[in-house]
C-alpha cells in the first residue's frame, strides 16, 4: 500500500516524480528525448530530473526519431529500462516503423527469447487550438497495433503508477498523456487532473479499469481527458436524480473488458466517450466487446460520443464544435434513459 | 502565525504588474511542513515557486488563478 | 551576383513588411493571455512561431523567384509566405481562425496553404523537404524552368525526411534548392548538442552537390548564392544544399520561457539588426534615396495594418463549417 500523503501533484510533477523513483532504484532506466533535459519535457513529464540525474542518463536528442526510438529498441533488448518521449503524438508518422515493425514485434520474432522493456511517452489531445497535426489522440492508431501495451492515466495519481508499471514491464510500452492533463500554467486543465500522490514507488497495473463514479442508471466508458467531462456530466444528470457509472479505462492494452462488461449488465447502458476519431477505433471496440459477448444485456441502444472523421481544425468555433463535451455527454444519457430508445 | 505572501521584487513589474497563482500544492486546511513547496505562480511566461514558512495548517487566500502582485497575501499558516 | 536597385528595394520591402508583422503578431498573440498566460486563449490561440531577425533567409533567396515556383516552409513560416506573395489578408485571416482564411480557418499558423503562388508549410519539421522534390520532379518531367525551395531549420538537418530529399533529388538531378536557417536553438537544444558537424552545408557532399554556407545572416551573401543555385537549378545543374546562419529574436514558441538562452543574446543580435544593415548598403552603394527607402517602409506597414484589420473585422466559420473540405 503506497505511504499516505496530503501533498498535491499536477499530472506532469507526478509522471517525473514516478520516472525519479525508478530511476533512484534501478540504474538501467535512463530518458531520451527532445527537450527532456534542461527544458523538463515541453509538458513537464522530466520535470527537475536533469538536476537529479544528470545528462548522461537523462538525454536531449537531435530531431532524429527514428534513431532514438530505434536506439530505445536496441538499448532496452541489450539489458536497460529506457524511457523515450515522442514530444507530440502526431509526430509518430516519421518514426512509425521503429514502433510497430521494431518495438512491438522483436519479442514475438525471438519467440520470447528477448525483452523490450522500451516506454515510449508522448504528449496527446487537443482543445486549444494547436490544429491538425499538435492535437491528436490517436488512442486506436496505437491500441490496434499487436505487440504494444498503451496507457492512459487521466490524473495525477494514476500517471505516477502507471508510469511504475510501464517502466517496471519487460514489453513495450506506449504512454500516452493528455497535454490539458498536465495541469501546465500555461493550458487549462481540470481541477481534478492533479490530485494527492504518495512520494515512494507504487505500481498500478496496467489492464486494470477503474469505477470512476458508480451508478446504476448508465455506463459510460472512456479514458483520458474525456474522464473528466463524462464526471462533469454525471454532477449535472445527478441533479435530475440520473445515476450514472463512469469507468476509466486507465490501459487500451491490455483491455479491461470484464469491468467493462460487468458495468454495462449491470446498467443495460452504454454510452463510450472518446476524443480520438470516431470511426474504427476505441468507441467501436468497447461497444462490439459487449455485445459480442451477449447483446442481451442491453436496454438502449450503445451509443458512442467521439471526434467526428475530419483533421481537427484550427479555427476555435470549429474545434469546439467538433470535440466531445460535458454538454453532449450530458444529452446523450439522457437519451438512452429515456423509455423506448 | 506565519503569513504566505509573494515576495517583493520577485519579478520586473514595470514590464508585468501582476502575476496568477498557477497551482496550489496542498488542500485549505492541509498540514504542511516548513520549506514544503505549496503553490506555484505565473508570471507571464515564467513560474515561481513559493514554500511554506514554517509548519502549521495552511490557509489559503487567494486561489489558483487569482491575481497576484509583490506583497499580495496569498496565504497563511497556522502554527502546530 | 550584385542586386539591382529593384530589387533592393523589394528585398527591403519584403524584410521590413515581415518584421513589423511579427512585431504586430507578438503583441495580438498576447491578447487575452494576460495575467493568465492559457495557450488557448485570445483571438490568436494556439501555438505562434514568430521568425524576427531571419528576414534576409526569405527575401534574400524568394528575390528570385517566380509565383510557378514552390517554396515549402516550416512552423515559422510568416516571412516566406509573405516574400513568395501569399495574400496577406487571407493569411492573416487564416491565423485568426476566420471564414475569409486561406483555408476557411481550418488550417491556422502553422498550415498555410496558398496554391495561387506555390506556397505550404507545415508543423512537422523535415516535412515539407519531400514535397518540394516532387515539385521538382514535375517541372523537369514537364520541361518548364520552374524550381522548388525547401526550408528547413538546423534542428531538421537531423530527420531522416531531410537525408531522403536530398538523395533522392541528387540521384534525379532536380531543380531544388534546399535552404537550412541555422537560428542556432532547436526549441532548448543548441546546434552543438544535436548535430555531429559545426556547418551542415558540409553534408552536400555526402550528396554529391554543392553546398553553401552564409555567416552572419548577410543578405546580400544570401542573394548571390541563391541567385546562382537557382540560375544553376533552372538550367538543369541540379540541387544545392545552402545553410545560413540566422537568428531568431523571438523565443521558440511564444511562452516559451527560453530558460535555455543566454542573457544579452537577443540584445546583441538585435545591435547587428540585417534590416537596418540592408537599408544602410542600399542607400550608401545601390542607388536608393532615403526617401524610397521610407516610403517602401510605409508602404510596408500599412499592408501590415490593412491585413490585420481585414482579420479581426472578418467573421468566424460557422461551426459546422469543420466538416467540410475532407475531401476534394
Amino acid at each position: 500500500m503506497p505511504s499516505k500523503s496530503n501533498r498535491i501533484l499536477t499530472m506532469s510533477h507526478a509522471i517525473a516524480e514516478g520516472i525519479a523513483n525508478e530511476m533512484r532504484t534501478d540504474s538501467s532506466v535512463f530518458v531520451m528525448g527532445e527537450d527532456i533535459a534542461a527544458y523538463g519535457g515541453i509538458f513537464g513529464a522530466t520535470t527537475g530530473l536533469l538536476a537529479e540525474f544528470g545528462e548522461q542518463r537523462i538525454r536531449d536528442t537531435p530531431i532524429s526519431e527514428t534513431a532514438f526510438i530505434g536506439a530505445g529498441v536496441g538499448a532496452a533488448m541489450a539489458g536497460m529500462r529506457p524511457i523515450v518521449e515522442l514530444m507530440f503524438v502526431d509526430f509518430f508518422g516519421v518514426c512509425m516503423d521503429a514502433i510497430y515493425n521494431l518495438a512491438a514485434k522483436n519479442i514475438y520474432f525471438s519467440g520470447g527469447n528477448c525483452k523490450v522493456p522500451l516506454v515510449i511517452m508522448t504528449a496527446t489531445g487537443g482543445g486549444y487550438s494547436d490544429a491538425g497535426q499538435h492535437s491528436q489522440t490517436l488512442h486506436a492508431t496505437f491500441a490496434h497495433m499487436p505487440g504494444l501495451k498503451v496507457a492512459v492515466p487521466s490524473n495525477a495519481y494514476d500517471a505516477k503508477g502507471l508510469m511504475i508499471s510501464a517502466i517496471r514491464d519487460d514489453s513495450p510500452v506506449l504512454y500516452m498523456f493528455h497535454k490539458g492533463l498536465q495541469g501546465l500554467a500555461w493550458m487549462a486543465s481540470p481541477e481534478k487532473a492533479a490530485t494527492e500522490v504518495p512520494d515512494d514507488a507504487y505500481a498500478i497495473p496496467l489492464g486494470e479499469a477503474k469505477v470512476a463514479r458508480p451508478g446504476k442508471d448508465a455506463t459510460i466508458v472512456t479514458l483520458s481527458m474525456m474522464v473528466h467531462r463524462s464526471m462533469e456530466a454525471a454532477e449535472q444528470l445527478a441533479k435530475d436524480g440520473i445515476d450514472v457509472e463512469v469507468v476509466d479505462l486507465r490501459t487500451l492494452v491490455p483491455l479491461d473488458r470484464a469491468t467493462v462488461f460487468k458495468s454495462v449488465a449491470k446498467t443495460g447502458r452504454l454510452i463510450v466517450v472518446d476524443e480520438d476519431y470516431s470511426s474504427f477505433g476505441v468507441t467501436a471496440e468497447i461497444i462490439t466487446s459487449v455485445v459480442e459477448r451477449d447483446p442481451t444485456v442491453l436496454k438502449a441502444k450503445p451509443r458512442r460520443l467521439a471526434f467526428p472523421d475530419i483533421p481537427i481544425p484550427y479555427s476555435r468555433p470549429m474545434e469546439q464544435f467538433a470535440l466531445p463535451n460535458a454538454e453532449k455527454i450530458t444529452e446523450a444519457v439522457r437519451e438512452t434513459v429515456k423509455k423506448g430508445h | 502565525m506565519s503569513e504566505i505572501a509573494v515576495p517583493e521584487g520577485l519579478w520586473d513589474t514595470s514590464k508585468t504588474p501582476e502575476g496568477i497563482v498557477g497551482n496550489w500544492f496542498y488542500r485549505d486546511g492541509s498540514m504542511v511542513e516548513a520549506g514544503a513547496k505549496v503553490a506555484e505562480l505565473m508570471v507571464e511566461k515564467t513560474v515561481f515557486d513559493i514554500t511554506a514558512p514554517a509548519a502549521g495548517e495552511l490557509h489559503i487566500l487567494v486561489p489558483k488563478d487569482g491575481v497576484v502582485r509583490p506583497g499580495t497575501l496569498i496565504g497563511r499558516i497556522d502554527g502546530a | 551576383m550584385k542586386p539591382t536597385k529593384d530589387q533592393l528595394l523589394w528585398m527591403y520591402s519584403a524584410m521590413a513588411k515581415a518584421r513589423y508583422y511579427e512585431d504586430t503578431m507578438a503583441a495580438v498573440y498576447m491578447e487575452g493571455k494576460s495575467p493568465k498566460f492559457d495557450i488557448g486563449a485570445g483571438p490568436v490561440p494556439g501555438e505562434m512561431h514568430l521568425c524576427a531577425g531571419q528576414e534576409p533567409c526569405a527575401a534574400g533567396v524568394c528575390v528570385h523567384l517566380r509565383p510557378e515556383d514552390t517554396v515549402t516552409a516550416t512552423h515559422r513560416p510568416h516571412h516566406q509566405a509573405i516574400a513568395k506573395g501569399v495574400d496577406l489578408k487571407k493569411m492573416t485571416a487564416e491565423i485568426f481562425g476566420k471564414k475569409t482564411g486561406l483555408a476557411g480557418g481550418r488550417g491556422g499558423h502553422m498550415h498555410l496553404l496558398d496554391p495561387k503562388v506555390n506556397f505550404a508549410c507545415s508543423g512537422i519539421v523535415a516535412e515539407g523537404a519531400g514535397p518540394a522534390v516532387g515539385a521538382a520532379l514535375a517541372a523537369k518531367m514537364r520541361g518548364t524552368k520552374a524550381v522548388a525551395v525547401s526550408y528547413v531549420g538546423e534542428g531538421a538537418a537531423n530527420q531522416g525526411a531531410f537525408h531522403e530529399a536530398l538523395n533522392l533529388a541528387a540521384l534525379w538531378k532536380l531543380p531544388v534548392l534546399f535552404v537550412v536557417e541555422d537560428n542556432a536553438w532547436a526549441i532548448s537544444v543548441p546546434k552543438s548538442k544535436s548535430t555531429a558537424v559545426a556547418d551542415n552545408s558540409v553534408r552536400a557532399a555526402a550528396y554529391g552537390i554543392p553546398g553553401v554556407h552564409i555567416a552572419d545572416n548577410d543578405t546580400l551573401a544570401i542573394f548571390a548564392a541563391a541567385g546562382e543555385a537557382i540560375d544553376r537549378a533552372r538550367a538543369g545543374g541540379g540541387p544545392t544544399l545552402m545553410e545560413i546562419e540566422t537568428y531568431r529574436y523571438y523565443g521558440h514558441f511564444q511562452g516559451d520561457p527560453e530558460v535555455y538562452r543566454p542573457a544579452g543574446e537577443v540584445a546583441a543580435l538585435k545591435a547587428k539588426d540585417p534590416i537596418e544593415r540592408l537599408r544602410k548598403e542600399m542607400i550608401a552603394n545601390g542607388g536608393v534615396s532615403a526617401a524610397e527607402a521610407d516610403a517602401a517602409l510605409a508602404a510596408a506597414h500599412k499592408e501590415v495594418d490593412e491585413a490585420f484589420a481585414f482579420a479581426r473585422q472578418s467573421p468566424y466559420p460557422a461551426p459546422a463549417e469543420a466538416l467540410e473540405h475532407v475531401f476534394a
